[in-house]
């Protein structure tokens, strides 16, 4: 089911009530209440189970609080409130021709009940007289969910490779077009590290590759191969939100379940019993652990170091093996762990961002 | 240093939001979500961002973040480590100071934790430019003040 139905009638929502039954997010927009046909029609398509604590986090409404106090001990009464439970405060910049001495602190609760107690304490902790002045607004996720996925534009890549929201048009028709919604899952094209990465398949992609996406997030890296021509992608990762969000966005982009596979992986970097019985159960030929010709993992420093071994096991010999989601004084780092793996490493950069890439050494034992 | 022409092209800033996240496991989710969602700014960025600057950290140590957010929907964020009171009672294992400090001794620690807990200190934007033995004296008058006594060994 298309996510652009869900913003018509997203515009006449008021309020909702939560359901007794925690729900799935879609693509990161709560639906309507309003038509139950609707709504059984699109949790049909979701299958798989949710994971509580999120969803619950998710669908809960939250209490934003605006508390007015004097500008001096605006900064010392934030740091209180968040040591005494608040989930985060902010603070709008005040016009310098204001002439009151009063500045308003917003502060994100989770629990009404800690609001009260919570506020007394923290005035009481940085020597206030008198109790400042507030007012509670029960805060809709939705509210949040929907300006940040208003934010999202089409963005140009490279000449001729645009990453184009799900409810905008593509401002060229004939470029290479991926469609994305991400929800909940890493990988939009804007990071400087999606472009490193999307820019090096670009140059690898011949036709006919195998490529391994460790850790795809929103899928954003495997439908990028296979558009380039690759023979097929896929793609695994330890959230089952990014699993979610990677699916949708293969069907978004046409991409047939045969090409791209997606798969939940366990945390811990025992992966190939994953991979490789999925390979063999719809390919219907039994896989070496050695497969695939681009390997890329784009996650963050502490697993690429503790995965090394495992990510670079999933490649042939001589096969290219990129990581990234590294800022540039990391990279020492990951050269050290990578250097006995891979061959002829180097380094590209944007920003303070960096990707590190090189091709497996033939003769590796594999484990 | 900035320069004047710097100075004088410095970017509106529409507001200053704090709030506190575990380290390495920052999430578009609450409390990230409706805290920087409100001012459009681009969670997945921040989370990334965020993620990636704080791998030096344990994972899930609850840091102190300042993001200044600029009316051209970009942003800024420092990042502070916890402060020496959580370090303190971690490393002392216990929950609460001391209610009577001077008087009731809650917990104690050795030298080694406060020198740990100095180096990790170092990197914090407001201790650079002290000596590690100015950083470990500042946090022995933090452990007297909440009755946690230090000692050379553990037996």
């Amino acid at each position: 089911m298309r996510g652009t139905h869900f913003f018509k009638h997203l515009s006449c929502i008021s309020s909702w009530r939560i359901s007794s039954q925690p729900r799935r997010l879609i693509h990161g927009i709560v639906p309507s209440p309003l038509s139950q046909r609707r709504l059984s029609s699109v949790f049909r398509n979701f299958s798989t189970p949710s994971s509580l604590p999120t969803t619950h986090l998710l669908t809960s409404p939250y209490f934003s609080v605006r508390i007015s106090c004097p500008k001096d001990s605006a900064d010392m009464l934030s740091e209180a409130l968040l040591c005494f439970g608040a989930s985060s405060t902010s603070m709008d910049e005040q016009g310098s021709d204001e002439g009151n001495d009063k500045i308003c602190i917003d502060s994100i609760f989770s629990d009404r009940q800690d609001v009260d107690v919570c506020i007394s304490h923290a005035a009481d902790s940085i020597g206030l007289k008198e109790l400042p002045s507030y007012e509670v607004r029960v805060g809709e996720q939705y509210d949040w969910i929907k300006k940040t996925q208003e934010s999202f534009c089409p963005v140009e890549v490279t000449e001729g490779l645009w990453i184009v929201p799900e409810w905008r048009t593509p401002p060229d028709a004939h470029a290479t077009n991926i469609i994305l919604n991400p929800g909940f899952a890493f990988g939009t094209g804007e990071h400087p590290t999606t472009k490193l990465c999307l820019l090096l398949l670009h140059g690898l992609i011949k036709g006919g590759e195998h490529f391994l996406d460790y850790g795809t997030g929103s899928g954003i890296l495997a439908i990028a191969a296979l558009k380039f021509g690759a023979a097929s992608s896929v793609g695994i990762d330890i959230d089952p939100q990014a699993i979610t969000a990677a699916t949708q966005n293969a069907t978004l982009n046409n991409i047939s379940p045969n090409k791209m596979q997606l798969t939940l992986v366990p945390p811990d970097g025992r992966t190939h019993e994953v991979v490789e019985g999925q390979r063999s159960n719809s390919m219907g030929v039994t896989t070496e652990s050695e497969s695939f010709d681009v390997v890329i993992a784009n996650i963050l420093l502490n697993p690429l170091l503790d995965l090394a071994d495992d990510i670079v096991s999933h490649a042939k010999p001589g096969a290219v093996v990129a990581v990234s989601g590294i800022i540039s004084e990391q990279v020492p780092y990951v050269m050290e762990q990578y250097s006995p793996l891979l061959e002829s490493m180097s380094v590209t950069e944007i920003d303070d961002w960096a990707c590190v890439s090189g091709t497996k050494r033939r003769g590796l034992t594999v484990n | 240093m900035s320069s004047v022409k710097e100075i004088l092209t410095r970017r509106p800033v529409s507001a200053t939001i704090r709030l506190t996240v575990p380290a390495g496991a920052a999430r578009p989710a609450p409390p990230v979500g409706p805290a920087l969602g409100q001012y459009r700014l681009n969670l997945m960025a921040f989370c990334k961002d965020f993620n990636a600057r704080t791998q030096k950290y344990k994972p899930d140590t609850p840091m102190a973040v300042t993001i200044t957010a600029y009316k051209d929907n970009t942003f800024e964020f420092t990042v502070k480590s916890p402060s020496v009171t959580w370090y303190l009672k971690k490393a002392a294992g216990i929950e609460l100071g001391s209610g009577r400090p001077g008087h009731v001794v809650a917990s104690s620690v050795t030298l080694k934790h406060i020198y740990e807990i100095a180096k990790v200190k170092q990197s914090d934007p407001y201790c650079q430019y002290m000596s590690l033995e100015s950083i470990c004296k500042s946090i022995i008058g933090t452990a007297n003040t909440m009755g946690i006594k230090v000692v050379k060994e553990l037996d």
